[in-house]
């Protein structure tokens, strides 16, 4: 399915932006305020003129009236590095489910280049793949799209492993967008019973994609998890005897789907979700869930802006 | 135990089997449905966490089995219908005849709803159950089904039973049976052996019944026109009841009402109602009669036959036929019509008059000869009879139908033709014996040859005139019964007939040379068809005898059948039954995901 918004969609988003819950510095200028104090057009501070610094900041008015040389400090502003990991394993095949996964990543693209931000799109699977950085400027959307299109949903999942590569790698400092279904094979992380503030189950030791996340916030930078899902993860919608079939390990495993049984599996899937959101509450990451039937227009312009992603 | 045609291993074994079956059938596994997910990981904990449930999950499918298991031996039990004929406690009984009485007053609902006939199959039954052999008869079909240890025959033969009204048969006899069985209501006597065991099945119970109804002529039927009387209808309606009630009545000719009225009889109380009829309109009469306690149908109906109110139509075929024409002409219940010889068209007609001339082949329609020419080729006089006879005498006006109420003495005759022929029967002769009035019938015509005209006899004056032809008419328009309104039952007809019920449907009929015999089961009008000619009579139920039904003739030492509890039905219909609910509860639950 050919990945294309609509003029006005677009015009939407490029009155958002990303939010980062951290200043980052980046490496080009752009239109994002930075820790550096540098050549910005923001007043930001004075300090003590020393040798070698650059006389054309020097505060000559403060000169006059101190008697002391102070050097005029600006706050830089630098683009943002935006890393959009994208689960592109074989849980994610689901049409419904992968489409949504894209859309949401072009949006964010689109809303990067328009603010001039450095994008890098890494999809993953149980290692990263071919990374692709469009460049700067909305212009490259098209870019995005092209790459994004060619994408197919293939191999196993794993979270924890395409983290540790990314890390290994030096990477600039900034925001990193986990988009996934965050469904593993095996992934079942130990719980503990409950808070003492009876907020939900807590997370002892993360394994799974809570692990990956840690791992991207350990090393400093400001994550957000995208949580894709589809009506198909939530409910089993089937009843009687079913040959369950795991897309990505092809384990199969006949179940008699009974009506309780059912409510049991919509129930965990809702755990999983809430464990997954209280997870990232812990860790300081940023938590939207997408509804792969949910309007896209809807996710973007609604979920994200409430789960602060997008302002 | 026997179980219905087969013996009881072979029975055990198709319950065993169709058990077996059941069983290996639910375990049989359909290849259920590949479904593709993108994780087992959350089905992997819920299994975990719903590991409890697995006992009961466990019940649940034992007693699936079990239900299932269930289903298909009630439906093999419902479909063998086992039961014990011939256990060691009913040997006693050995063979054993069941005779029904099948009399109309055994519809008779009584207080449950149920009919006193229900009551007395299900005493059958009983008998049946307990004994070795039994054969099953009623009063009015006779043996209907020979000694026996199937149960399903008995069943069969005592489901296909009714009351089936009047005619009753000679009492049924089955050599070899060592006990004769009696179930009756005793509305109707019968002279019964001492051995025989009456059960009863009668109760007391109010009944309204039509106990007369017919067209009776009056004396202004003679008249013409539209408004002139063809007769009246009387009804007569009785209360069999105990106390009053108010009958409502109802009269029908045609699909016109006539009348509409409530009554108020006492109890015992007859009621008689006469209506009269005109002569136009439809011919056909039906009487209705509704009361709040009446516990039979089957007299609540009366009908009747306007046979006047439909002409016959008669063609004249001579020459010179004044001398008949007035006597035609002025019968309102004849339509005639005048031909010459040369003009005469067949078809149309009930009865042809052929007045000194025949056509040269015998009529197929019913015709009245007078005094045929003498070269009629199908009337030749055999060789040695005399051809005719001059001033002869007759004296003796014979019993045929045709000749009832004709006084011959007032005839005077010059020249008599000799009218017999291989065909024809003579039925008045001369004192010479020369026959001079014979007649004749077949399957499909009838004929009157009288051997003498007007013009050599004073006929046309004489007082045996009319007599002579409205008889002639008569016979040949219409069939002869002996009588036109009938009882429900086997009914004899004259000669060879055809039967036909109001609705179209034809009435079986055993032909015999001379007469034929049907069975005229319900009340209504019937067409009888014969000789060529078309009459309807009707049958009626009506009758104060069987009508009657709070009395008995039974004795207080006869054993009486107890009241039969709604709920004793043959058991095997239970089982059908419990199949059909165990069916549904399995397919309810299975619905509903209740069971596996």
């Amino acid at each position: 399915m050919p990945l294309r918004f609509e003029n006005d969609f677009l015009k939407k988003l490029e009155y958002l932006h990303v939010v980062s819950k951290r200043a980052l510095a980046g490496q080009n200028r752009a239109d994002r305020l930075s820790p550096k104090r540098g050549r910005g057009l923001e007043f930001a501070d004075h300090r003590p003129y020393a040798a070698g610094d650059d006389y054309r900041h020097i505060d000559w008015k403060a000169y006059q009236r101190l008697n002391r040389l102070l050097l005029r400090l600006f706050d830089e502003e630098r683009d943002l590095s935006i890393y959009l990991l994208l689960d592109v394993s074989r849980s994610m095949a689901e049409p419904a489910k992968f489409d949504m996964a894209r859309r949401i990543a072009a949006a964010l693209c689109y809303v990067g280049l328009a603010h001039l931000d450095r994008l890098t799109i890494i999809p993953f699977g149980d290692d990263l793949g071919r990374e692709s950085s469009p460049g700067r400027g909305k212009g490259r959307i098209f870019r995005v799209f092209e790459s994004l299109e060619q994408l197919e949903a293939r191999g196993p999942t794993d979270l924890r492993a395409a983290c540790k590569a990314f890390a290994a790698r030096p990477r600039q400092l900034g925001l990193v967008v986990v988009i996934s279904d965050f469904l593993e094979p095996g992934a079942a992380p130990a719980q503990e019973p409950a808070d003492a503030d009876g907020v939900g189950p807590a997370v002892k030791d993360a394994i799974g994609p809570q692990a990956g996340l840690k791992i991207l916030r350990t090393i400093g930078h400001d994550v957000f998890a995208v949580h894709v899902t589809s009506e198909r993860d939530r409910d089993p919608g089937v009843f009687g005897t079913v040959r369950f079939v795991d897309v990505e390990t092809g384990e199969v495993r006949e179940i008699e789907v009974t009506p309780r049984l059912a409510a049991a599996y919509v129930k965990e899937a809702e755990k999983h979700a809430d464990t997954l959101e209280h997870f990232c509450g812990r860790y300081d990451i940023g938590y939207v869930r997408a509804d792969a039937e949910r309007p896209f227009e809807d996710v973007i312009l609604r979920a994200f802006r409430q789960g602060r992603f997008l302002a | 135990m026997t179980f219905a045609a087969l013996t009881a291993w072979q029975a055990w074994a198709v319950l065993i089997g169709a058990a077996g079956l059941a069983a290996a059938l639910f375990f049989i596994k359909l290849r259920p449905p590949r479904i593709l997910i993108p994780s087992l990981s959350l089905w992997q904990r819920v299994l975990d966490a719903s590991t409890e449930l697995t006992l009961w999950e466990r019940i649940r499918r034992a007693v699936s089995l079990v239900v299932t298991i269930a289903i298909a031996i009630v439906l093999a039990l419902s479909i063998l219908r086992p039961s014990r004929i011939g256990g060691a406690g009913a040997s006693a009984h050995g063979r054993t005849l069941v005779v029904l009485d099948s009399s109309w007053s055994m519809s008779a609902r009584t207080r449950g709803r149920e009919t006193r006939w229900d009551r007395a199959i299900a005493e059958a039954r009983r008998i049946a159950a307990s004994s070795d052999q039994v054969a099953i008869a009623t009063t009015a079909d006779g043996l209907v089904q020979g000694l026996t240890d199937d149960s399903v025959l008995v069943e069969s033969a005592l489901a296909r039973l009714a009351p089936s009204a009047f005619g009753d048969t000679s009492w049924p006899t089955v050599s070899g049976v060592q006990s004769v069985h009696f179930v009756t209501d005793g509305a109707v006597p019968h002279h019964l052996d001492r051995s025989v065991v009456i059960h009863s099945v009668f109760e007391p119970v109010n009944n309204v019944a039509i106990t007369a109804f017919d067209v009776r002529s009056t004396l202004t039927g003679g008249r013409r026109g539209p408004d002139s009387q063809v007769g009246t209808a009387y009804l007569e309606i009785a209360n069999f009841a105990s106390k009053p009630q108010t009958v409502h009545v109802t009269m029908f000719r045609g699909k016109g009402k006539i009348a509409d009225s409530n009554t108020n009889l006492a109890a015992g109380e007859a009621y008689r109602q006469v209506v009269p009829l005109a002569r136009q309109g439809d011919p056909a009469l039906h009487a209705h009669i509704e009361a709040p306690d009446n516990a039979l149908d089957v007299d609540d109906d009366g009908y009747a036959w306007i046979g006047r109110a439909r002409p016959l139509s008669v063609f004249v075929v001579g020459e010179h036929t004044e001398w008949i024409r007035r006597l035609l002409t002025n019968d309102p219940d004849i339509r005639a019509t005048f031909w010459t010889p040369g003009t005469y068209r067949d078809g149309g007609q009930d009865v042809t008059i052929f007045d000194r001339w025949a056509p040269p082949t015998v009529s197929g329609q019913p015709a009245l000869f007078f005094a045929p020419p003498d070269d009629t080729p199908w009337l030749a006089v055999p060789g040695d009879s005399a051809k005719d006879e001059r001033r002869p005498r007759w004296d003796f006006p014979g019993d045929h139908a045709v000749l009832r109420g004709v006084d011959p003495v007032t005839l005077r005759i010059d020249r008599a033709r000799n009218c017999e022929s291989a065909s024809l029967v003579p039925i008045a002769r001369t004192s010479r014996g020369m026959p001079i009035i014979c007649a004749g019938e077949s399957s499909d015509r009838r004929l009157v040859v009288v051997g003498f005209g007007p013009a050599e006899s004073n006929l046309a004056t004489a007082p045996a005139f009319p007599v002579l032809v409205a008889n002639a008419v008569e016979w040949l328009g219409r069939p002869a019964n002996r009588d036109l309104s009938l009882r429900p039952g086997l009914t004899p007809f004259v000669g060879p007939a055809r039967i036909t019920r109001d609705d179209g449907e034809s009435v079986p009929l055993t032909q015999l040379p001379a007469s034929s015999f049907g069975v005229l089961a319900a009340p209504g009008l019937y067409t009888v068809e014969s000789a060529g000619a078309r009459n309807t009579i009707a049958v009626n139920a009506a009758d104060p005898q069987r009508s009657n039904v709070a009395r008995t003739t039974l004795g207080s030492g006869t054993n009486t059948a107890p009241p039969r509890n709604p709920l004793e039905r043959p058991w095997w219909l239970a089982c059908a039954l419990a199949a059909f609910v165990l069916v549904f509860v399995e397919w309810w639950t299975w619905q509903r995901r209740i069971t596996v």
